[in-house]
């Protein structure tokens, strides 16, 4: 009887073990990085980037994706890194705060620290950023004033009102319009509706109705440019009309060949991974990060308590769409 | 040797024992896979992930029995959370002290004993099914607490928090004491208790047991109070756990406990299951997950795993009991 029942099960354990792959090295040094989500674009590419830079490094380098965006999830997810005891983990945080406590636990037990994105995170050995709120709101300001010579009245989206860093992009992009363009006009606020195509689109439609002036739109939030393309493409304005802001590049692909957004910033993942894997690298070995240091893939850095921050941005535009598209981004 | 095993089923239960023997092979399987597996550090990180899940699952476990479910859980356990972080930012934030942390889980059990008893009360007199009953109270909550916090977290609490969700007295995490503190109140409440007697006759036949001369509103009500304190226990473990309260936290957790009943042996029609079984599910659901994270597997993959394992147990448990009809 009791046979009877253990048999499936054990087949069902063997399912599980092979499963297993083989037990990890223990020779070369080990770095898991826990991104916020598994299986979206964008960290895929960043999963490339650490794999390939983990093996031209020697260094056993693995991505971590959690099924959901939960901050819960990527404790569980360090926690195991930690019992697994790798020499480095790296966290693009979901909520800088909860993963606090378990990061504390990590470097007690004698495991580096690197987070990405989190400038205000604790319990970290360093955190790097490859854009500045201040750089990648001014790169996109100077791109629209360009764009508009100078003139003319524009508005601006952010992705909602609650998001910290589109408005911090917005405000300083707001503040240098202000400083070096006089003659540009801002309408309204801002628009937090660049988290949808649709709403978007409906604003856009709106505000050029409303604004016979209006020549030109800043909209941080990945929605914000494409549904303001469809908008210019409905309303016949393409190319009278300036579209700046990030956006997923597969997504805006057409839009950005028909001039209907004119461009925006992003910075690559993929490098992101492979910044991860040299910082961590660096890390283990025990090289000094100091200022003027140089890391490849952010440049001359000037460290700020444990944070790095360079502006490591790359256009999209009509002529890098394609290859960054072709990234799966 | 054939003894032994009848004198062991006689005193656990056939259930336990075919969940022990997997978790066994599962823990061998792994240990063969890697070196790691078979470690202190491994097992404290066991330890320390599987309370707040496990509280949740107890919460999940009772609304269950009584032929119920309780699809707030996770949104309530973080509301009684924020009560917590409330109280304790307005005594103070990181300087807080400790009497205001009781305060604070003190209002927080309230909190979640109320969502509870409203539950409770919405689904004994009103008559509503118990998952749109849940299932609304879930989407107040959740909305009420993304007002209220407008969409962000709470964070910044008392040092002296910080041991309940990491901390050990004598080798045993806190949180595990925790946990297994609740599941042994919960054990007693269960097979103890007349409450406990009257959930399982609830769980098997409302009408009957309504004729029988139960109070089952009354019954229905205190059930789903009782899963809603739990949830505020919960709520308090993740608070000192995460370090800060939003929400959206653990969100992923709900149909895991949904997940854990099961696996443990308890109807989905209710009336049957016990504590133990469920606790050791929650083990071996640990166990697989941690396990994979060790060997490196993709994430989306444990998921897979642990729903290929769930299919497996209720094949194996139909086969089983046609075997025993048979018989």
């Amino acid at each position: 009887m009791f046979k009877r029942f253990a048999a499936p099960l054990l087949g069902a354990a063997v399912i599980a073990a092979s499963l297993a792959t083989a037990a990890v090295a223990q020779d070369k040094p080990t770095m898991g990085v826990v991104v916020k989500i598994g299986g979206i674009p964008w960290f895929n590419a960043m999963e490339v980037g650490i794999k390939e830079q983990g093996d031209a490094m020697g260094m056993d380098a693995f991505m971590v994706g959690p099924t959901s965006a939960d901050p819960a999830l990527q404790v569980r997810a360090i926690e195991d890194l930690i019992a697994k005891g790798v020499d480095v983990i790296g966290v693009v945080p979901n909520d800088a705060n909860a993963i606090e406590p378990v990061l504390e636990k990590a470097r007690a037990a004698g495991i580096k620290v690197v987070t990405h994105e989190s400038p205000a995170q604790k319990n970290v050995d360093w955190n790097f950023e490859m854009a500045s709120s201040k750089g990648f709101g001014e790169a996109h300001a100077k791109m629209l004033a360009e764009a508009m010579g100078g003139k003319g009245s524009y508005a601006v989206y952010v992705g909602s009102l609650t998001v910290p860093l589109h408005n911090e992009w917005a405000d300083y992009a707001i503040a240098y319009l202000k400083d070096n363009y006089p003659d540009m006009k801002l309408i309204g606020d801002r628009y937090g509706v660049a988290e949808s195509v649709d709403d978007s689109r409906k604003t856009a439609l709106d505000l050029i109705a409303a604004n016979p002036d209006l020549t030109g739109f800043l909209a941080f939030g990945s929605q914000g440019p494409i549904g303001i393309g469809r908008a210019l493409e409905e309303t016949r304005k393409v190319g009278e009309i300036a579209v700046y802001g990030p956006f997923s590049p597969g997504q805006g692909r057409q839009l950005v060949k028909e001039g209907a957004i004119s461009g925006g910033f992003m910075w690559n993942p993929m490098e992101a991974g492979r910044v991860f894997v040299r910082v961590g690298d660096m890390l283990v070995k025990g090289e000094a990060i100091t200022d003027g240091t140089t890391i490849e893939g952010l440049g001359e850095v000037h460290p700020d308590g444990t944070n790095i921050i360079v502006d490591a941005l790359i256009p999209i535009n009509k002529d890098t769409v394609d290859g960054l598209a072709d990234l799966g981004l | 040797m054939i003894e032994a095993y009848r004198r062991m089923r006689d005193l656990v239960g056939a259930e336990v024992l075919g969940l022990l023997a997997f978790l066994v092979i599962v823990v061998i399987a792994f240990s063969l896979a890697t070196p790691r597996f078979l470690t202190g550090e491994n097992f404290g990180s066991i330890a320390f992930q599987l309370p707040e899940l496990g509280l949740l699952t107890l919460a999940m476990l009772v609304p269950i029995l009584s032929g119920g479910l309780n699809l707030a859980i996770t949104y309530t356990a973080n509301f009684c959370g924020l009560t917590l972080a409330w109280i304790l930012q307005v005594h103070g934030g990181v300087d807080a002290g400790f009497g205001a942390f009781l305060l604070g889980c003190a209002a927080a059990l309230a909190v979640g004993a109320t969502a509870g008893l409203i539950m409770g009360l919405v689904i004994a007199y009103v008559g509503a099914h118990p998952i749109l009953v849940s299932l609304a109270m879930m989407i107040f909550i959740r909305g009420l607490g993304e007002f209220l916090t407008r969409g962000g977290d709470i964070s910044g609490f008392p040092d002296f928090i910080r041991p309940i969700g990491h901390g050990s007295v004598l080798g045993f995490p806190i949180p595990l004491l925790i946990f297994l503190v609740a599941a042994a109140i919960w054990y007693i409440m269960l097979q103890r208790t007349r409450h406990g007697f009257s959930t399982y006759m609830l769980g098997s036949n409302l009408e009957a047991t309504r004729y029988s001369g139960i109070p089952t509103r009354r019954t229905i009500t205190l059930i789903y109070t009782l899963s809603g304190l739990m949830c505020a226990v919960a709520g308090i473990v993740m608070v000192a756990r995460f370090n800060s309260v939003r929400v959206g936290h653990g969100d992923a957790y709900l149909l895991i406990t949904v997940l854990a009943c099961f696996l443990g042996g308890v109807d989905p029609f209710g009336g049957f299951g016990r504590v133990l079984p469920v606790a050791i599910a929650l083990l071996i659901l640990q166990v697989l997950s941690s396990g994979l994270n060790l060997i490196g597997a993709n994430q989306h993959l444990s998921t897979a795993v642990w729903g290929l394992f769930l299919i497996a147990v209720m094949v194996i448990r139909f086969g089983w009991q046609r075997l025993a009809l048979r018989r």
